[in-house]
């Protein structure tokens, strides 16, 4: 007999659950942060997760959470730090002082080059990406 | 000195992203989350083009190859 409406849901699938994601962003971010930077392999791996993720998110391939209709006016703290960031970037970036006045940038490269860093920075990188494409 | 000032102000930002995210995510908030934030723009469209949600996948993935690749 056929269930009305109202008291279907749809069966989640198989691979969309943490138990399968979570695994799979890590092995992606374990292979990701072996690549160094500037090499031809770091680009293709970028390439390529996020493209694959960008054609998740603008199909209809995955579930979304529902979005807002509109935001509280308690949005608007979120412009202080998006600010405060944005002031030292353009200092930073316009001063163009190297590493005495450094870019965020510059700040975060040689950090990144430590291998378990680099693979924690695709796991967020991947994870915040996956989010999107879920919202 | 101006390498301390871009440090500071660079992990000012970073800790004030914190501190509204927490705030948002307390019970009762006016604040909503970054991930409600985000999920507004991307509901921005040009007739059925989803302008926000190219954008933001597009800054992210620039984003990611910026900091990952390049």
């Amino acid at each position: 007999m056929e269930q009305p409406c109202d008291l279907t849901i749809e069966a989640p699938r198989a691979w969309d659950r943490p138990a399968v994601t979570v695994p799979v962003l890590v092995c992606l971010s374990l292979v990701g942060g072996r690549f160094p930077s500037f090499s031809i392999e770091a680009n293709l791996w970028t390439l390529g997760t996020g493209g694959v993720l960008i054609w998740l998110g603008l199909g209809n391939r995955v579930p979304r959470r529902p979005a807002p209709v509109r935001l509280d006016r308690g949005a608007v703290w979120w412009t202080l730090p998006v600010v405060v960031f944005v002031v030292f970037e353009g200092a930073t970036f316009a001063a163009a002082a190297g590493d005495d006045f450094p870019t965020f940038s510059l700040l975060a490269d040689p950090l990144l080059e430590d291998g378990v860093i680099r693979s924690a920075g695709w796991l967020a990188w991947l994870s915040a990406f996956w989010g999107l494409v879920r919202r | 000195m101006m390498r301390t000032l871009a440090i500071g102000g660079f992990l000012v930002a970073v800790a004030l992203f914190v501190a509204v995210e927490l705030a948002a995510r307390r019970e009762g908030s006016r604040i909503p989350t970054l991930g409600e934030v985000c999920a507004y723009v991307m509901r921005y469209e040009v007739g059925s083009v989803p302008v926000g949600r190219i954008g933001l996948f597009g800054f992210w993935w620039w984003l990611g190859w910026h900091f990952l690749a390049r």
